[in-house]
């Protein structure tokens, strides 16, 4: 059946691109990508749906939801073995400006500030419709998760790198999970189960340049290539590419920045991989900075992945400890600047450094973080010290100059302000002296790939050719590009996802039927 | 006139062609040079040699088991002990053994579905009890992952026919050992 199947396909493809070749030939007519895709139409489709939803993420699952609830019938598929990507596995901070919470602890906030943020870490490369509609529509998508999709957050607001202000919300279980659990709950609830196993190998793009569905591989085993069988789906209304990114790619992402070689880890799950965005280069998307992808600062090398490190050097450390080079005892860099500073950083000055906080700081981490600091004392990421001097014995770190640190950073609490590298004070900041201490290794991973494909604030993708939205296809997530430009600011993905997902549902249904 | 040296030359490449292909043969039947067992359901589940026929898949010296259940096994391979079976079969024997035959599961044994977690929960207890019964497990309890429901679907890592996997290693350093 499979090798049956590839026959026909290949003498399809013959006679297309010969047929075509021929026409070239004769009439002198341009070569347009789109006629040589044709080749890739299938005479028949093994099943049919309005809209076809590639990827299972935020993104995914959040265009599925909209599209069913409009009444289309819609199928999402899935490569990997688990539905929910990177989205199931990430640490649940959500960015919302101007929400209840942060009325409530009195913090001024607005979708300006926050754009502005976005836009300063994104080095004003952030293509700013994009950006601008994820900033305003930022407390609209949280309020969103919780009255419809019914997600439960924790009672307090943090602060990651780059932000003005503490405003994120966390899932009340520090995890995307919290998210795609109740998106998954919710589709469930309307007939939608999502279709693991089966990965996307083709965009199928007609010659009226309009993508017409998909040909995908079922029972497809990650990593295996080859695995599974060929199957083509036909997408009446549209195909949604929400496939994440290619964080984990290891050609793909040091063809962009070949710096991110294998010996880089990456907090991703194995499937961020590219080939559905290289699948959507093929067939005529545009390409936006590639090149930018980002290393999570706040990793540790005694744990893989993302591991739960972050939770600690953001939260306990980088809002209320310090992060030195351990080398010099000193500080280098604001331990809220965005992510990129700060790994660029840690690099920079060799890779030494460590994040560290007393016993206020861990009570802090211990009251928002509950077993997840247990769970890291007793994996051996975090350690907790008697005193200062056994701390810095540990790291091999040089005593003197690290209790000036301290001391400086005291001065800079009692003042109000860090002159030294312009950190903001929390409101709660105390005084660094309490022992015992706690630290633990910093060591930066591939976290988050900022560029993808370009898209209009209609989700729609547009034509390498003439910038004109491809008729059929919407991308929404990470596998998009322009939204962060340079550098995405922590928890602004999961807007940046839901936000394109939900419009690129909607739009996809309104589409007008092909066949 | 051929030399001596030639003719072993030939034989000796003739020997050789043929051994790969015996080789490119065990391969692709399965990547064992064992032959692929029978799935036969009328087998008795300590009858080895029903499905497996002369291979060998039992120690030198084991005692004949082919009128042996789950329970006679236990006479020598205790739980905890240094000769527990766990991890050392595939689960359908396990399964088997216990009187659990494939027809429980597989309602038409002419063409086997996949099983759904669901199924597997029928009998073992729900996601809360599975998870319970594992849950001082360190440095994490496998059944109760922060990744949700679907993150515990039974077939992740517990294969029946295959060998079974710690899927959680794919990204933790995790060392479960899994049955
Ligand atoms: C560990 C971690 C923690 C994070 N924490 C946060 C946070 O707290 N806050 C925040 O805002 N952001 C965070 N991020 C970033 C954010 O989670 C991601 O950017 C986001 O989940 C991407 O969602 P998505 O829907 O675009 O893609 P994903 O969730 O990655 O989903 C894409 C899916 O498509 C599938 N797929 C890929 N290729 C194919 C193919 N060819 N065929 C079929 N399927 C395919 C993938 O397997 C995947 O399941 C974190 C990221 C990571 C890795």
């Amino acid at each position: 059946m499979k090798e049956k199947e590839k026959a026909v396909s290949r003498r399809d493809f013959l006679k297309v691109t010969g047929g075509t070749a021929a026409g070239i030939a004769v009439t002198g007519m341009a070569w347009r990508p789109g006629e040589a895709e044709a080749a890739a139409m299938p005479k028949k489709w093994n099943e049919t749906f309005d809209v076809v939803v590639v990827g299972s993420g935020f993104a995914g699952l959040a265009a599925a939801y909209e599209a069913k609830k409009a009444g289309a019938s819609v199928v999402v598929l899935e490569k990997m073995r688990t539905p929910g990507g990177n989205s199931i596995i990430n640490g649940g901070v959500v960015s919302a400006a101007g929400s209840p919470l942060e009325a409530r602890d009195g913090i001024k906030d607005s979708p300006e500030l926050l754009l502005k943020d976005m836009l300063a870490a994104g080095l004003n490369l952030n293509h700013l419709e994009l950006a601008r509609l994820v900033a305003y529509e930022s407390n609209n998508t949280v309020q969103w998760t919780i009255n419809e999709l019914g997600v439960k957050y924790k009672d307090s607001l943090s602060q990651e790198g780059g932000h003005s202000v503490p405003r994120m919300y966390s899932t009340y279980n520090q995890s995307g999970s919290a998210i795609v659990t109740q998106q998954l709950e919710k589709l469930k609830e309307i007939g939608l189960i999502p279709r693991t196993q089966v990965l996307l190998k083709r965009l199928l793009r007609d010659t009226d340049g309009r993508v017409k569905g998909v040909e995908v591989r079922e029972k497809y085993v990650f990593p295996r290539e080859n695995s599974g069988r060929t199957k083509f789906i036909k997408a009446k209304k549209a195909v949604v590419l929400a496939t994440g990114g290619f964080g984990n790619d290891v050609p793909f992402r040091t063809i962009q920045d070949p710096r991110l070689t294998a010996d880089l880890e990456s907090t991703n799950q194995p499937g961020a991989t590219g080939e559905a965005l290289r699948e959507a280069f093929r067939i005529g998307c545009t390409p936006v900075q590639l090149s930018w992808i980002q290393l999570g600062p706040w990793g540790s090398p005694d744990e893989k992945g993302m591991g739960l490190n972050p939770f600690f050097a953001q939260l306990c450390c980088a809002m209320y400890g310090l992060w030195v080079d351990t080398q010099t005892g000193k500080r280098f860099v604001n331990e809220l600047a965005d992510r990129k500073i700060r790994a660029d950083a840690i690099i920079r000055v060799g890779n030494k450094c460590i994040a560290f906080t007393d016993a206020n700081g861990f009570a802090i981490g211990q009251k928002m973080l509950g077993d997840i600091m247990a769970k890291l004392m007793e994996r051996g990421v975090v350690k907790r010290y008697d005193s200062l001097a056994a701390m810095a014995e540990a790291y091999d770190c040089p005593i003197a100059p690290l209790r000036e640190t301290i001391a400086n950073f005291n001065k800079a609490v009692a003042a109000g302000k860090d002159e030294e590298w312009g950190r903001y004070l929390q409101k709660n900041q105390r005084a660094l002296d309490t022992a015992p201490y706690y630290a633990s290794r910093l060591m930066p991973k591939v976290h988050h790939t900022m560029g993808g494909v370009n898209i209009n604030v209609e989700a729609q993708a547009l034509n390498v050719e003439d910038d004109k939205p491809i008729p059929g296809l919407y991308c929404a997530g990470e596998v998009t590009g322009g939204v962060h430009g340079a550098v995405r600011l922590g928890s602004c993905a999961v807007l940046d996802c839901l936000t394109f997902g939900r419009i690129a549902g909607r739009n996809a249904v309104r589409e007008k039927a092909w066949g | 006139m051929k030399t001596d040296k030639q003719t072993d030359r030939q034989t000796a490449l003739r020997i050789f062609f043929l051994m790969a292909l015996v080789l490119v043969f065990a391969a692709t039947s399965g990547g064992s040079l064992l032959a692929a067992p029978k799935k036969l359901a009328t087998a008795k589940a300590g009858d080895c040699a029903a499905c497996h026929g002369a291979d060998k898949v039992l120690p030198d010296g084991h005692a004949p088991t082919a009128a042996m259940n789950g329970e006679a096994c236990l006479g020598c391979h205790q739980k905890g002990s240094p000769l527990a079976l766990y991890t050392k079969m595939p689960l359908s024997h396990f399964h088997q053994l216990k009187g659990i035959t494939c027809q429980a599961c597989h309602t038409d044994l002419n063409a086997p579905q996949e099983l759904s977690t669901e199924q597997c929960l029928a009998c073992h207890g729900s996601f809360e009890t599975v998870a319970a019964r594992t849950a001082n497990v360190k440095p994490q309890n496998p059944h109760s992952s922060p990744h949700g429901n679907t993150y515990t679907a039974c077939d992740l890592c517990h294969h029946q026919h295959a060998k079974s996997e710690n899927f959680c290693a794919q990204c933790h350093n995790f060392k479960f050992v899994v049955p």
